[in-house]
C-alpha cells in the first residue's frame, strides 16, 4: 500500500473540504456562462447587416429553417440596394419554387424585379404584413420583414448550395466590394467612412438603369 | 412465411433491395471499389490470419504478454476504450427517455449502434485475449465466482449486450418490414432504456473497480479508491464526445442517407451536448482532484508521472470543459466538435493510463505491445467500422422509416 497511507487525516480532510467548496463556488460562474448564451453573433459592415443564423443565396434572398418550414426574405444588402419597396407580389399559397428560380416579385420605383428561390418546396405561407406595407419590411429584413415560407423538399441538398457562416460572410463583403468599385466620389457616396448610404443606393448610383444593376444582383451575378 | 416466400424473383428482388442497395450485383461490386475500402480490405487481409493464427497457436504465440503483464492492449483499448467509448447509447438514452430531452432524438439511433456494435466488438477483443470461445458461457453456469469483480463484469457485459441489441432492434424490423415485432419491441422501449441504464451505470464502474484490486501495480497519482466513480463519470464524458464526434461524422459521410423532409438542426444538438459536456468534465475534474487529496500524494506531481499526470487532468479534462464552455456561449459548432474530440482522446488516455502505461510503473520488465497484437486491434476496429457502415446503408438509423415516424 505503499504511498496510499494517509499521514494526517486532518490534513486530508482540510484539503478535501476545500476542493470541494472550490468546486461548488466555481460552478455557478461555470454554469451561468455556459448557460447564457453570448448576444446572437451578426455580421456588421458598415451600411448593411446580416445575422449568423441564415442561409444566403448568391441572388440576396435569405432562408431560415423555421419547425419544419423555411422562412425566406430579401437581405438587407438587397433592400439599401433597391430602396423603399412600393409593392411585394406574393406567390400563390401552395405554389411550387424552385432554388435558383423566380420565388417573388417586388416592385420599387416602378419597376418590378423578380427574386430567385433559395431553396425547393412549396409556398406555405405568406407574410400578410409585408404585402400591406411592404415599405415596412426594411426595418427588420431578416425577423418580421420575412415574406413567404416554403416547405422543403431536398433541404439538406438546397442549404449545400448556400452561403452561411464565414462563406456568408464572405458573399456580403465581395458584393459590398463590387458595389463600391461602381462609386465614384464625385457621387458622394463613400462607404467606409461617409455613413450610411442612401437607401436606395443603386438608383443614387444610376438613375437611368438601376434596374439592371439590380437585377443583376438579384440573379447573383 | 408468405407464398411469395419461395419464388425465385421475389427473393432476387428482395436481395437486391436490401443487400445491394436496389444495384444490380455488378454495380454494387464496382460501388465498393474505393480508396477506404482497399485499406480495410488490406488489414483484414493480414489481420484474419494473424487472429486464427493467435487462436491457433496462442498467446505466446503473437503477444507480448507475461505473467507480469498479462494485461496488454487488447483489454486496455479493446475492452476498456471500447466501452467507454460505447457510452453514447446509454447517455442519449438516459437523457431522451428519462430526463425528457426529446431534442436529442436523431441522433439517438446512430449512438445505440455505435453503443452495440461497440460492446459486440469489445466482446471480439475479449475472446481474442480469453481464447477458447466456447468457455465463455462458464462463468454462468459451470464456474459462477460470485465475490469476483469479473463475475458481476461478465453479467452486466452479457445482459448488456442483450439489451443493446433489443435498444436496436427496431431499426432492423423496421428495415426488415416486420411490423408486428416492431410495434412489440417499441412497447418495451421504456423498460429496456431503463434496464440499459443501470446496467451500464453498474457495468462502467466495475471496470474501474477491477483497478481496486491493484494499488501496488498502479501507479499512486491514478490509484484511488474512487476509481469506479472516475470510470463512471468519465464515461459520460466519453459517451458526450463519442455522440458529437460520430453524428458529426457520419452525418457528413452518409449525406445521401439524411432524410430532406425531416432536416435535423444537428448545430443545435451539438451545442446542446457541447453545454453538457462542459459541465459534467468541469465535475469530473473536481472529482479527479478529490482522489489526489484521498492519496495525499501532491509531492509526486513533481516527478516525471506528475507531468503525465498533469497532462490528462489539464489538457483533457479541463481543457475540454473550458472548450465545450466557450463552444456552447459563443454557439460555436467547430469548437465543440473539437471539444468532442479532445474529450475521447482525454477518456481513451485515461484508460490506457491506468491499465497499462501507470500500471506496473515500477516493474522493469515493462509492456510493448508487439506488431501482431496492434494488427489484431486494428483488424477488430476495421470490423466495427465495416458493420456500422453495412448498417447505416440499410437501416433507418440516420432517417426515420416512413411508415414508423415519431414512434418509440
Amino acid at each position: 500500500m505503499d504511498g496510499h497511507e494517509l499521514l494526517s487525516p486532518h490534513a486530508t480532510k482540510a484539503i478535501e473540504y476545500l476542493i470541494a467548496i472550490t468546486y461548488l463556488v466555481l460552478f455557478i460562474p461555470f454554469w451561468r456562462f455556459v448557460n447564457e448564451a453570448a448576444p446572437a453573433r451578426a455580421f456588421n459592415f458598415s451600411w448593411f447587416h446580416a445575422p449568423e443564423d441564415v442561409y444566403l443565396h448568391p441572388g440576396h434572398a435569405w432562408a431560415r429553417t423555421h419547425g419544419g418550414a423555411v422562412a425566406v426574405g430579401l437581405d438587407d444588402f438587397a433592400h439599401k440596394l433597391i430602396g423603399p419597396l412600393e409593392a411585394f407580389q406574393p406567390p400563390e399559397l401552395g405554389a411550387p419554387v424552385r432554388q435558383g428560380q423566380k420565388a417573388f416579385t417586388v416592385l420599387a420605383g416602378g419597376k418590378s424585379l423578380d427574386v430567385l428561390s433559395p431553396v425547393d418546396g412549396n409556398v406555405v405561407a405568406v407574410n400578410e404584413a409585408a404585402r400591406v406595407h411592404p415599405g415596412e419590411t426594411v426595418r427588420d429584413p431578416y425577423g418580421a420583414g420575412w415574406m413567404v415560407k416554403v416547405e422543403p423538399r431536398w433541404l439538406t441538398a438546397n442549404l449545400k448550395n448556400l452561403f452561411s457562416g464565414e462563406a456568408a460572410r464572405r458573399f456580403l463583403e465581395s458584393a459590398a466590394e463590387k458595389l463600391a468599385a461602381k462609386m465614384t466620389p464625385e457621387l458622394g457616396l463613400v462607404l467606409q467612412d461617409g455613413g450610411a448610404p442612401v437607401h436606395g443606393i443603386a438608383r443614387e448610383l444610376d438613375p437611368e438603369h438601376w434596374d439592371d444593376l439590380v437585377r443583376k444582383s438579384l440573379r447573383g451575378e | 412465411m408468405n407464398e411469395h416466400a419461395l419464388n425465385r424473383p421475389f427473393i432476387d428482388a428482395w436481395v437486391r433491395e436490401k443487400i445491394f442497395l436496389g444495384l444490380p450485383f455488378r454495380e454494387y461490386a464496382r460501388s465498393l471499389a474505393t480508396p477506404m475500402n482497399a485499406l480495410a480490405a488490406v488489414i483484414l487481409l493480414f489481420g484474419l490470419p494473424v487472429t486464427a493464427y493467435r487462436f491457433w497457436k496462442g498467446l505466446g504465440a503473437v503477444t507480448n504478454l507475461s505473467q507480469t503483464n498479462p494485461w496488454g492492449i487488447w483489454v486496455a483499448f479493446d475492452i476498456l476504450c471500447g466501452v467507454a467509448l460505447a457510452a453514447g447509447g446509454y447517455t442519449v438514452a438516459s437523457a431522451v427517455y428519462i430526463f425528457g430531452q426529446k431534442r436529442y432524438q436523431p441522433v439517438l439511433r446512430p449512438a445505440i449502434l455505435t453503443g452495440f456494435l461497440g460492446y459486440v466488438f469489445v466482446l471480439v477483443g475479449l475472446m481474442v485475449d480469453l481464447g477458447q470461445p466456447w468457455r465463455l458461457p462458464y462463468q454462468f453456469f459451470l464456474t459462477p465466482g460470485t465475490t469476483a469483480v469479473m463475475y458481476e463484469v461478465g453479467w452486466c457485459v452479457f445482459l448488456y449486450l442483450m439489451v443493446l441489441a433489443l435498444e436496436f432492434s427496431p431499426a432492423a424490423l423496421e428495415w426488415l418490414g416486420f411490423a408486428k415485432l416492431r410495434r412489440f419491441v417499441g412497447g418495451l422501449t421504456v423498460g429496456i432504456i431503463v434496464l440499459g441504464v443501470t446496467l451500464s451505470t453498474l457495468h462502467q464502474s466495475s471496470l474501474g473497480a477491477f483497478f481496486l484490486m491493484t494499488p501496488g501495480k498502479l501507479h499512486p497519482l491514478w490509484y484511488s479508491p474512487f476509481l469506479p466513480i472516475f470510470f463512471f463519470v468519465s464515461s459520460i464524458t466519453a459517451g458526450i464526445g463519442m455522440v458529437i464526434f460520430e453524428s458529426t461524422l457520419s452525418h457528413r459521410a452518409f449525406h445521401d442517407r439524411l432524410d430532406p423532409a425531416a432536416p435535423v438542426d444537428m448545430n443545435k444538438i451539438t451545442l446542446g451536448l457541447a453545454r453538457g459536456g462542459a459541465v459534467v468534465l468541469f465535475a469530473y475534474f473536481f472529482v479527479r482532484l478529490q482522489g489526489l487529496a484521498g492519496s495525499g500524494r501532491w509531492d509526486l506531481l513533481t516527478t516525471g508521472w506528475g507531468a503525465w499526470y498533469l497532462l490528462e487532468l489539464l489538457g483533457f479534462i479541463l481543457l475540454p470543459s473550458l472548450l465545450f464552455a466557450a463552444a456552447a456561449r459563443s454557439s460555436n459548432v467547430k469548437l465543440a466538435r473539437a471539444a468532442g474530440v479532445v474529450t475521447v482522446l482525454g477518456v481513451v488516455l485515461n484508460r490506457l493510463n491506468v491499465s497499462l502505461i501507470a500500471f506496473n510503473w515500477n516493474v522493469p520488465d515493462r509492456y510493448v505491445p508487439s506488431a501482431s497484437e496492434v494488427l489484431i486491434s486494428l483488424t477488430i476496429v476495421t470490423l466495427g467500422v465495416l458493420v456500422f457502415r453495412w448498417i447505416v446503408n440499410r437501416m433507418p438509423v440516420l432517417t426515420e422509416h416512413p411508415d414508423w415516424r415519431g414512434a418509440h
